[in-house]
């Protein structure tokens, strides 16, 4: 019975994703053709109330910051308000489109990624994303002006680039997590990576303490009252990779985000130099905020369910299961990203 | 129990991007113009759109390319042949119904791009392919389907009629975006289920200018 509730469940969540993620992804392009839009998702749904809400506020803060940015030209300060509106813009513009909420999310439900480390990628892919930003509008303005090369070409260029390297990026992930376990299924190698969560859901409350208190590899747990087995990094694919975890932070953080390169360009053009370059910095830490935040809800949900279905050979398979759906998500939004774009 | 929540909030965090229903990077104020002519049928629709200062930065920094930080007339032709040629895709975000169904427009011609104050402006007019006579309900809807310009008129006047026959009245109608998604609440969900990317959501918040004729017309 247990079983039943859970498959529904993963049912219903997996096809809540889908639906939300990968369906009319339809306009990549900008609809003046002029500047580029970021893809737009489908607008209906049962949390229309509440994503209205996140709109609107988003909006305003986007107009508040572009309204400090005018006062700014015209001599007046205000500094400080526009690295407070930027931050907050940050904050609203990443609980709506873009892909690197989706992509850091579905990589850390692929990986064993420790939540504090997941929280330090967002952070990195967003600051990354803010400085391809700046890099591209200062060559634009230096280099490419006069040229050519528009800003919208160099935009697309990168976005297009970033998708590809998504879907490369998700293919290889896939690759590390079905193959072994396929080859395993049949006998060949062994099966690994049956990391954290399954490995050791033992009955105490255990994916809480991954945030609350930090210890290295091997150090045992005081609150737990025992030494429990490695820690889920060294468990997992051979250890925490950095190197996948820079694919998964650099194919986010090259599609510069389109408000950023606005502001930028007005920035550029009234001299407003450092005021440009902080007001893009601030939406990136917004920006981190709220992708930490929604990656490590994914990551508390998948171990609640790994619990929730015991350590028996059912949470291996749940547990191999979001693993593999998490690499097929990355894989699978690439592709649909990339078929809009292109 | 934790599971509870914790499901919620993945259920939550699935269904997360639907906000992206977007939000606009570019604002434009608009003023639109029905021109109605003999016989209460509507000639032409006239648009004025002024582009924030922000958009019209990076236009500048894309089109300029003698780099005089302005736009000559040249540059300006080709911001309006690309702008031109991207619209087309999204109907030159026009949407006129007569009693809730969709008129169809015909494709400008042309636009004007004109660049003074650091501002851009472009300007256009549009007929209806075939012959519309104000009778019932006529309703001009301009908002860009994609959430990515938002196209604003800040007063009612800047929805005007000109020759507006004796039958008919004028209102703007400005819809409240809650009350909209209240209204909405059913046909929304029905409308994701049977096609999650076919609704725009635009659609019900746009302000509307809507001409109604009694009886007779």
């Amino acid at each position: 019975m247990k079983k039943t509730t859970v498959r529904i469940v993963f049912g219903l969540l997996a096809a809540t994703y889908v639906l939300t993620h990968f369906l009319g992804h339809a306009h990549a392009q900008s609809s003046l053709g002029i500047g580029a839009n970021e893809a737009v998702l489908p607008s209906t749904g049962m949390f229309a109330g509440l994503l209205n809400w996140i709109n609107v506020h988003q909006q305003q803060f986007y107009r508040a910051l572009t309204g400090s940015l005018k006062s700014m030209r015209d001599g007046g300060g205000g500094q400080w308000l526009l690295v407070a509106l930027s931050f907050a813009y940050g904050v609203f513009h990443a609980a709506g489109p873009g892909h690197g909420k989706a992509v850091i999310s579905s990589y850390m439900l692929a990986n064993e990624v420790a939540l504090r480390r997941g929280v330090l990628l967002s952070f990195i892919s967003a600051l990354l994303q803010a400085v391809t930003a700046i890099l591209v509008m200062t060559l634009v303005y230096f280099v490419l002006r006069g040229t050519a090369i528009s800003m919208t070409d160099a935009t697309r260029f990168l976005e297009i680039a970033s998708y590809a390297m998504v879907t490369a990026f998700g293919l290889w992930l896939l690759w590390q997590k079905a193959v072994p376990r396929l080859a395993g299924a049949f006998g060949m190698g062994r099966a690994h990576s049956l990391s954290a969560a399954a490995a050791h859901a033992h009955h105490h409350d255990h994916a809480e303490h991954h945030h609350h208190h930090a210890h290295g590899p091997s150090e045992v747990c005081s609150s737990c009252g025992h030494s429990h087995a490695p820690d889920p990094a060294l468990l997992s694919t051979p250890a925490f990779n950095w190197r996948s975890a820079w694919a998964a932070v650099t194919a986010v953080g090259l599609r510069p985000c389109t408000g950023a390169l606005i502001v930028l360009s007005f920035a550029f053009l009234n001299g407003l130099w450092v005021a440009g370059v902080v007001s893009v910095l601030a939406m990136a830490v917004g920006t981190a905020l709220t992708v930490s935040l929604l990656a490590v809800l994914a990551v508390s949900a998948k171990n609640v369910a790994v619990r929730f279905a015991g350590d028996g050979r059912m949470g291996n398979r749940i547990h191999a299961a979001i693993e593999i759906g998490g690499a097929a998500l990355v894989f699978l939004l690439g592709v649909t990203l990339l078929a809009a774009t292109i | 129990m934790q599971t509870l929540p914790a499901l919620l909030a993945a259920g939550f965090l699935c269904a997360a991007p639907l906000s992206a229903y977007g939000h606009p990077h570019v604002f434009a104020e608009a003023s639109l113009e029905v021109v109605v002519g003999a016989g209460g049928k509507v000639d032409s629709l006239g648009h004025v759109w002024r582009f924030d200062d922000l958009f019209s930065s990076t236009v500048l920094f894309e089109f300029d390319k003698n780099k005089d930080l302005k736009l000559d007339e040249d540059e300006l032709r080709s911001v309006a042949e690309t702008v031109h040629g991207s619209l087309a895709e999204f109907d030159y975000f026009q949407f006129v119904t007569h009693d809730g169904k969709e008129v169809k427009m015909r494709a400008p011609v042309h636009l004007v791009a004109t660049f003074d104050d650091n501002m851009l402006t472009i300007m256009f007019e549009s007929q209806p392919e075939q012959e519309l006579k104000l009778d019932g309900k006529v309703d001009f809807g301009v908002y860009d389907p994609t959430f990515y310009t938002a196209i604003d008129f800040t007063e009612d006047e800047l929805m005007m009629v000109q020759g507006l026959p004796a039958a008919c009245t004028r209102a703007v109608i400005r819809p409240d975006p809650d009350e909209a998604i209240a209204q909405n609440q059913q046909t929304l969900t029905e409308a994701f289920f049977n096609d999650p990317m076919g609704t725009d959501m635009s659609k019900i918040f746009a302000t509307r200018l809507e001409i109604s004729c009694g009886g007779q017309g």
